[in-house]
């Protein structure tokens, strides 16, 4: 539980914070943060006045809504995986607890381009076998309507957009697994004590008291993950998925502006970047008021 | 006393790892009736309590409420525990919801109580712990009286058979203190059914039918106050009571 400090304590506190000199106040102004904004928006004037940077940008921004659906989908996603295995991780169950930690173990040792590789190649390609193995053995059982989808279900039919959200949702998932894990972790025995003395079953417990709490503590970190995964995404256009980084490197490819294609496209990714820290930030500040 | 007992402890044993907690304890609490349990630290008490509502499962032994064997099932378990109040040493109140959410939340979702009827018997009970006015707080807002009172009125909210007071005063301010006493007195008054773990000898003597005094996982002595009190048998009793009171 976390200590509340005394009124006059938080007082006196902001008193002395008051108290700051100017030169203090100079020393601990977030100066870098003035020349992050400065960087974007004169790059953002760069673009507006020069055909070369326009061009670029208006041709990039073609796989903006690709890389903005496959950030919120996948980490959707990734959410219920990492829930599902972030309890699972914590579970009372031998085999689930140790389910859920060679998932997470699996996927924290191999780099993520490597995994999206392999998912993409390999394990949808591999799921898909597996599906029609079941289909046809339905199908022979006499189990049709149940059959049919699964054997006309075809590895060539499985858009690489999807391969790439199925990749990155399996990977993130692993990450946030641990978050929740740590969350649900951080809420003191005596929580979910209190509720099963009421009668409370384990699930009602999780779900009213629990989960409540543990998410409100993570959820910075949930936010910083979502950042984290809106950069990864660019990893996706190894698939040829047409996210930003793949029409830039189209675009850098056929008119050799490389270095107007690839500041345009770095600007792109950190004013979304900012934006998505800010509003982490705020959220965090809002959360954390209203705790108390 | 013809009654049947509201809980029956029949010789159990309780042990973390090679620590012996509970070494064959066998007890009966009768309805209307309140046992305090005293002890130096480490003697069992709360493992005793815990094992009451299973909150603690005992390792051999059994333990019946109103004649229903606690057998490990998870239903038997929640119903059970829905008609036993508990009362924690560091309260936990759920942080996230307000005061009367706190009292409300296992009405609806247990005893599936309507809304309206949830709410009114929550005010009823935060009027009968003196702090109805705090009903739209968050906990972390109360002093650590006003919490284990609401925790109080939470346990009592449920309609209990009987309630558990796990050390409920000891995290306490001392200042904190007399308030939790004092409501735990007035429902001892009311002849709720109440096993109470505490160090306060004061309202042991106030409020038990029976005291029970515990050491290394045995009950030593069982009697009133005033025979444990004033006339213990035990040397050990004796003891612990010479150095309780000396200071």
């Amino acid at each position: 539980m976390i200590e509340e400090t005394s009124p006059a304590l938080r007082d006196r506190v902001q008193i002395s914070m008051d108290k700051k000199s100017l030169r203090q106040k100079l020393k601990d102004f977030p100066w870098w943060f003035v020349a992050l904004l400065m960087i974007i928006f004169s790059s953002y004037v760069l673009i507006a006045i020069n055909p070369k940077y326009k061009d670029a940008f208006l041709f990039i921004r073609i796989g903006l809504s690709t890389t903005i659906t496959t950030t919120l989908s996948a980490f959707f996603i990734a959410l219920i995986i990492g829930l599902i295995t972030g309890l699972g991780r914590i579970s009372q169950s031998v085999f689930f607890r140790n389910l859920a930690t060679l998932y997470v173990e699996f996927i924290r040792g191999v780099p993520m381009l490597v995994l999206i590789f392999f998912i993409a190649f390999a394990g949808v390609p591999g799921v898909v076998d597996g599906l029609n193995v079941i289909g046809h053995w339905l199908q022979s059982i006499g189990v049709n309507f149940l059959a049919a989808p699964l054997i006309t279900l075809e590895n060539k039919n499985i858009d690489m957009t999807v391969r790439a959200v199925i990749a990155l949702s399996v990977t993130y998932g692993a990450f946030l697994a641990e978050i929740f894990r740590a969350g649900i972790q951080s809420i003191g025995y005596g929580q979910m004590e209190a509720a099963r003395s009421q009668g409370m079953s384990f699930w009602q417990a999780m779900y009213y008291i629990i989960l409540p709490q543990a998410i409100r503590n993570v959820l910075p970190a949930l936010g910083n993950d979502f950042v984290a995964m809106l950069k990864d995404t660019s990893l996706v256009s190894v698939l040829a998925v047409r996210d930003i980084t793949q029409v830039a490197r189209l675009y850098a490819g056929r008119s050799f502006r490389y270095e107007e294609t690839y500041t345009t496209l770095v600007i792109m990714y950190l004013s979304m970047t900012v934006i998505l820290s800010l509003l982490v930030k705020y959220l965090e500040r809002r959360y954390h008021r209203s705790e108390r | 006393m013809n009654a049947k007992p509201m809980i029956e402890i029949k010789n159990i044993y309780k042990h973390f790892g090679p620590v012996r907690a509970l070494d064959g304890v066998s007890l009966k609490v009768y309805p209307g009736r309140v046992m305090v349990i005293i002890g130096p630290s480490g003697s069992g008490k709360s493992t005793l309590l815990r094992c009451m509502n299973h909150m603690e499962v005992e390792n051999k032994g059994e333990v019946w409420v109103e004649g229903e064997l606690l057998n490990g099932t998870q239903k038997n378990l929640n119903r059970i525990r829905s008609e036993i109040g508990m009362v924690f040493q560091l309260f936990n109140l759920y942080p996230h919801l307000t005061v009367l959410e706190n009292i409300t939340l296992a009405q609806r979702i247990v005893k599936k109580v309507s809304k309206k009827e949830a709410i009114e018997n929550a005010m009823h009970q935060l009027q009968r712990v003196g702090i109805a006015e705090k009903a739209d707080v968050h906990p972390q807002k109360l002093s650590g009286g006003q919490q284990q009172r609401v925790a109080i009125a939470r346990a009592l909210a449920m309609k209990p058979k009987i309630m558990l007071f796990d050390e409920p005063t000891s995290a306490l301010d001392p200042e904190m203190i007399k308030e939790v006493l004092d409501v735990m007195l007035l429902l001892a008054k009311e002849g709720i059914t109440m096993v109470v773990v505490t160090h306060e000898m004061g309202f042991a003597r106030a409020a038990a039918d029976e005291v029970i005094f515990m050491d290394e996982g045995l009950i030593v002595e069982h009697g009133t106050p005033e025979q444990l009190f004033d006339h213990p048998i035990h040397p050990r009793t004796k003891q612990f009571l010479s150095q309780i009171l000396a200071h």
